[in-house]
């Protein structure tokens, strides 16, 4: 029985590229900010377990199909029942436990992914329906060990307070970024961001977050 | 200060919170886990006859249902005692007995092998009710046949009367007097409330999104009659709870009861219509206030009478009038409080309990009053200004309320204000600008922290308290690097976890005032515990006098000479140094008054062609002592003005005349969105206040949720004419208005 | 949410053979996913409209554009033909739901949306759209969001959407396929008003399946706005909404189209406002005037009364942006 946080008994294997990965962004802009190594493990956890690989010997249980979803470039085998949402399947069989359920009824947008590059409600998806997609969660941002910019920009603005929204806003603000057709106003990114509700009340800091990271994706491509 | 204190610090758990890593409770699966999901009655009153369960039971994957004829009768309500720190939400236990009080309330709990089969089983259970013919479901329609028109029954002892209100008001000059109400609101915290239980023999382990760990074990102690050291409560990340999260809920013990029963994990998430219905609210207060004044502004009489909604299930006092003796200097003050019950789910605190409520109503009344006097509203304010605490009559510890008028008033402009109503125009829309001060009380507790020095560098910090999204982590590294001289990112701080040493609740804005003296007293007892081991017989510095040895640099130093930690453990052979700490706070609370001020400005903009209402902009101006971390500290203010303008204009938790909780979910109860937000322009002022502790922090969680409210309706007044004095300040109301 | 099976058939064909009394059609799911979570609505089999193809805008020779039933909001929203002759259609779109929504929902899907009635939605309680018969919550419950028209003894509720507000003022063409063949609906004929039957809320038979939407051609010379009224500045549903199309001579009304949303059971076209309207001077007067027309026979209740003057205020704004775009020389 775990009696403290403890990352050995808690987090699994600690992940090399997640620790150069937060060391590199310990490095940057915000150089004074570190992540304790305690939390480095769990963060490791989430992206690398491999659950949801489900043996491939036996047969799917009645009522359940075998799928192939690609979620974060990778091909997972999952096996589901008709009913089951994209965002239990992410969260419960996958382990990407960094999309949130706050309603389960498209009216928060914590659950935000991107499905094919478009921001999607995946509490309103059925995933056996997303086979042919390319699905991206909010562990899906990071490349080659460094935060998006985006995630690199919610830090620097303490966009976010108790982090539980924050996912699904990050992946509506890629989307916006990468949206032409959006408008670049202040007035133009709150009516996008609309559909992800902050209950602490972080936008002011939000905006500023997507702002500069739309300097930095321009800068950096 | 320093460099790391008072400091814009990015958050030290910002990279999990943004990569998807924290772990809050929901996101935490335990081996052979099922899932639990509650029914709720469908009616408010009456009584539960029975339940269809053979539909259900007889569904895939459901392993069990638990409800009134099959429940644990073992379990013992918890004293519900703050002191005791065993305080519950809701004190009648789940399906205790087969009485409903208020449509929500827990009917069963279905265990299946799911999510998804636990839920499709749920929707099948029924309840079979005799309903009855009379369900108490507006607060406003109880009894108010008493002295202050007021519905409920009068609470002792809550208020700090002076002087002769009654005979001043009569006495007055200039007098108003006016009723104020606020609707029910909803906490509705992004992330849903979440309990995980796993027994291991006679040792129950909960993973809970709570404010409280140590407040939510003692309780389950109390409950299932096992000593607290049988019990951990864990929460490592909460998703926010904003006061609905600060005491348990049954539901927790419906899931502990599961695993027990069980013996497997069960780990329930509460939906979110059950979070409306069964986890809290701030309750409906309707509020009547009195004011009499000389001609020249001078307040001679102050009479504020509250009342609250509270459930059949529980007392909950909201206290909305607890600012108002210690607002301004006047010396005939009377405040009374009622609290009445009615057919709806248990409300608790919420965001600056009592002042947010309390000060709309006060600080709309101050702005009606400076328009009967023709007076400016700052300063109307200004010439009631108490130098002193005048409800206790003790000096203030630190007063800055007036340099937050006066900055706030330039930082907004407010010289630019036409006072004529309905004058300033740009377009369709009329320009009105309204003020407001705000307030919170400043608390300090007792508490207790673990600091170690680990052999790597590394500095340890443990408590028992936890971080809502307020930045506890953070400010706790911070400390302890500023007194250790440990670079923050060395800094191992573990909250969340009812073993560690006993810290507070995240709540009341009180943790950073009451966690960081204990951070310190830890620090300086591990501190004490390398001196004692480096001043033995045959150590480096055996020839010199404890006394004068000091960490600095992650060093102990003595004149030129040094020794780093990590030596002297490695020298010493051992791999750590470890103290626990307490901190109190001490003479000085009988000896000053403790208090948060700030001035909040809003411009308004109305379009009468359309009915449509927007805030443009807000400025506040914030006297909390020493802002930790000025970047979360501002964010916490911005977070309370972006509440409070949802407070203002849209919130309204909905019971209709049966009772039923009619808007329990996201799209129907109206939170602020990002298209609402106007520009936020927020300054904290620098007042360390070193009286309250060697910090000099107050704390900020409420004090941005407080007067922007009235801020909001006395710019609305100014725009339109309307006096809207009941909340929220909807399309309705200003249409029906005069 | 009940278990059920998932048919992915690949032609409309197979998609209507598929189609029975306990089957539902799933397009973007923001419906119907919603309401088998709250079970609501509890299909046996739930027929995949994703493989259907239906996903072509087209402009056909006679002028109307034909949009196929899975086009999403969005991309409806953005089509550059709907910008330029149907920006009141794409204002609509681009005011309802959240970017997220939009990106999932469907044009038929938004068509079929089903009422956001609090007692509709929660199955404990009595609906007669839900369960005929069992009677209606709302009328003398909490009645705030519900319609002042179009309503009936047995029914209040509004009709969600903002694109069929648009559509409705467009003037379109609701186009189905049944076992049958096709057939070709006209949009105001489309949705039905509760009456004695609030369940039924559409002329489509339950065989038949929508597989495109064709808007008539656009109003020569005609300036339009859609104008949404709520409580919160975005990702709410309308209290009060308007659709205005007009052209003008002059400072002459030649043609008004004016649909409501947000007061009124059904997509609602105000035709006595519009036919005061025609040939009269756009004036601000005049448009107050025939917004009152149009809620001659609203029936308010406990707490809707609200809406017959923010009805009317929408209605009089909306007209007059729409002319003054006119005035500044922005046809549109």
């Amino acid at each position: 029985m775990t009696e403290y946080f403890d990352p050995k008994t808690q987090g699994g294997a600690t992940s090399k590229s997640r620790r150069n990965f937060l060391k590199t962004v310990g490095a940057s802009g915000v150089a004074a900010a570190s992540t304790p190594l305690w939390a480095q493990a769990t963060q490791a956890r989430a992206a690398e377990t491999p659950e949801g690989d489900p043996a491939k010997a036996s047969a799917p249980a009645p009522g359940m199909s075998r799928i192939q979803l690609n979620v974060n470039g990778v091909e997972r085998t999952v096996d589901v029942a008709p009913q089951m949402v994209l965002l239990d399947v992410v969260r419960n069989e996958l382990g990407l436990t960094g999309t949130k359920k706050g309603c389960d009824q498209g009216q928060c947008g914590a659950c935000t992914v991107l499905v094919n590059g478009q921001a999607i409600n995946s509490c309103l998806s059925l995933a056996i329906s997303r086979q042919t997609d390319e699905i991206t969660t909010i562990e899906g941002l990071e490349r080659g060990g460094e935060l998006h910019p985006v995630q690199q920009a919610f830090w620097e603005h303490d966009a976010f307070q108790c982090g539980y929204c924050t996912s699904g806003q990050i992946m509506s603000a890629v989307a916006v970024l990468n949206d032409d057709r959006i408008g670049q106003s202040d007035a133009a990114v709150r009516e996008a961001m609309s559909g992800n509700i902050c209950r602490c009340g972080a936008y002011k800091n939000i905006l500023a977050a997507v702002q500069d990271a739309r300097k930095a994706m321009k800068g950096g491509g | 200060m320093s460099e790391t204190l008072n400091t814009q610090k990015p958050r030290i758990d910002g990279a999990l919170k943004l990569s998807g890593g924290a772990d809050y409770t929901a996101d935490i699966n335990l081996d052979g886990q099922l899932y639990g999901y509650p029914v709720g009655s469908a009616i408010a009153s009456g009584e539960l006859e029975g339940l269809e369960l053979e539909e259900a039971l007889g569904m895939p994957g459901v392993v069990d249902i638990f409800h009134h004829d099959n429940f644990d009768r073992t379990l013992k309500h918890s004293p519900n005692s703050f002191a005791e720190k065993n305080t519950v939400s809701e004190p009648r236990l789940p399906f205790e007995d087969t009485t409903i009080h208020y449509h929500g309330q827990y009917i069963a709990l279905v265990v299946a092998d799911t999510f998804e089969h636990a839920r499709a089983a749920a929707q099948k259970v029924k309840g079979k009710y005799r309903a009855n013919d009379q369900v108490i479901s507006q607060f406003d329609e109880l009894d108010a046949d008493n002295v202050a028109g007021l519905p409920g029954v009068l609470q002792e002892g809550d208020g700090q009367s002076r002087g002769e209100a009654d005979t001043a008001f009569d006495a007055a000059e200039v007098t108003l007097d006016h009723h104020y109400s606020i609707a029910t609101e909803t906490h509705a915290a992004m992330e849903l409330h979440a309990s995980t239980a796993t027994w291991s023999g006679d040792h129950l382990t909960v993973y809970e999104s709570t404010q409280g760990v140590v407040f939510q074990r003692h309780a389950l102690s109390h409950v299932f009659s096992m000593p607290p050291e049988q019990i951990n409560v864990i929460s490592h990340f909460i998703g926010s709870g904003f006061g609905g999260k600060l005491f348990m809920w049954p539901h927790a013990i419906m899931t502990a009861v599961a695993s027990r029963r069980l013996k497997r994990p069960v780990k329930t998430v509460v939906p979110r219509q059950s979070v409306f219905t069964s986890a809290g609210s701030r309750p409906r207060s309707i509020q009547r206030v009195r004011l009499g004044a000389r001609a020249d502004g001078t307040l001679t009489s102050i009479r504020h009478d509250g009342s609250n909604e509270t459930a059949f299930v529980g007392m909950h006092n909201d206290t909305v009038i607890s600012a108002t003796p210690s607002m301004y200097a006047c010396e005939n003050v009377s405040v009374t409080n009622r609290v009445g019950e009615v057919n709806h789910g248990m409300p608790c605190p919420m965001r600056a309990p009592g002042e947010a409520p309390g000060l709309f109503a006060l600080e709309t009344a101050m702005d009606e009053l400076a328009w009967q006097l023709e007076m400016d509203p700052v300063e109307l304010r200004k010439k009631n200004f108490a130098e002193r605490d005048p409800a206790s009559d003790l000096p203030w510890s630190s007063n800055h309320l007036i340099e937050c008028w006066d900055n706030a008033a330039k930082r907004f402009g407010w010289e630019n204000r036409t006072a004529e109503i309905g004058a300033m125009r740009e377009g369709d829309e009329i320009i009105g600008y309204g003020m407001a001060s705000q307030s919170w009380e400043a608390m300090r507790l007792q508490c207790s922290a673990r600091v170690t020095f680990l052999s790597d560098g590394r500095l340890q910090v443990s408590c028992g308290t936890q971080d809502i999204g307020t930045g506890t982590y953070t400010i706790v590294a911070q400390t302890a690097s500023e007194l250790s001289g440990v670079p923050i990112e060395d800094i191992d701080v573990r909250l969340g976890d009812s073993s560690l040493p006993s810290g507070p609740l995240s709540g009341g804005s009180f943790a950073t005032a009451t966690v960081l003296p204990a951070v310190k007293a830890a620090l300086d007892a591990a501190t004490q515990a390398l001196i004692d081991k480096v001043t033995q017989d045959g150590q480096a510095f055996s020839d010199v006098d404890s006394g004068s040895i000091e960490l600095s640099d992650r060093a102990l130093t003595y004149g030129d000479r040094s020794i780093p930690v990590t030596t002297l453990l490695e020298e010493l052979g051992i791999g750590q140094v470890t103290a626990e700490a307490s901190a109190e706070p001490g003479d000085e609370q009988s000896e000053y008054s403790f208090r948060s001020f700030g001035a909040v400005f809003v411009e308004v903009r109305w379009d009468p062609g359309i009915s449509r209402l927007k805030v443009e902009r807000i400025v506040s101006t914030i006297d909390i002592g020493r802002a930790i971390n000025p970047m979360t500290a501002r964010n916490q203010v911005e977070g309370g003005l972006v509440m409070g303008l949802g407070m203002a204009l849209f919130e309204q938790t909905e019971y209709d005349k049966s009772g039923y909780l009619y808007n329990a979910n996201l799209a129907d109860y109206i939170v602020p969105v990002h298209a609402d937000i106007p520009p936020i322009d927020v300054e904290l002022l620098d007042y360390p206040d070193y009286h309250l502790n060697a910090f000099g922090a107050r704390g900020v969680g409420e004090i941005g949720l407080t007067g922007i409210a009235a801020a909001i309706s006395n710019a609305v007044y100014h725009a339109t004419g309307k006096r809207i004095r009941d909340l929220p300040i909807s399309i309705e109301r200003l249409l029906m208005a005069n | 949410m009940q278990s059920f099976e998932l048919i992915r058939p690949e032609s409309v064909k197979d998609a209507i053979g598929a189609q029975s009394e306990r089957s539902a059609f799933i397009g973007g799911g923001t419906t119907l996913v919603d309401l088998m979570k709250l079970g609501v609505m509890q299909p046996d089999h739930v027929v995949d409209t994703n493989r259907l193809g239906l996903d072509e805008i087209e402009a056909l020779d006679d002028g109307r554009l034909k949009i196929g039933a899975r086009v999403s909001n969005s991309r409806l929203a953005i089509d550059a033909r709907v910008e330029r002759d149907y920006p009141v259609l794409s204002q609509a779109l681009l005011s309802g739901a959240s970017t997220g929504l939009r990106n999932m929902a469907t044009t038929a899907g938004n068509v079929m949306q089903r009422t956001r009635c609090p007692y509709f939605r929660d199955p404990a309680k009595p609906c007669n759209k839900r369960e005929p018969g069992t009677g209606c919550s709302a009328m003398d419950g909490i009645n705030r969001n519900h319609a002042v028209l179009g309503t009936s003894e047995h029914c209040i509720a509004t009709h969600p959407s903002d694109m069929c507000v648009a559509m409705a003022a467009i003037g379109a063409t609701v186009v189905v396929e049944g076992r049958k063949g096709t057939r070709e609906i006209p949009f105001e004929d489309f949705h039905l008003l509760p009456g004695d039957h609030p369940e039924r809320e559409h002329d489509l038979r339950s065989d038949e399946l929508i597989t495109h939407v064709v808007l008539d051609a656009p109003l020569e010379g005609a300036v339009s706005t859609y104008l949404k009224l709520r409580d919160r500045a975005s990702y709410e549903f309308a209290l009060a909404s308007c659709a205005a199309i007009v052209t003008l001579e002059g400072t002459k009304v030649t043609a008004a189209r004016i649909a409501l949303g947000g007061v009124a059971t059904k997509p609602w076209r105000a035709v006595d406002a519009e036919a005061a309207l025609v040939g009269e001077e756009a004036t601000a007067k005049m448009f107050e005037q025939v917004a009152l027309l149009a809620f001659q026979r609203a029936m308010p209740l406990e707490h809707n009364a609200f809406k017959v003057e923010l009805g009317q205020q929408a209605i009089a704004r909306a007209l007059r942006d729409a002319v003054q775009q006119a005035s500044q020389g922005e046809h549109q």
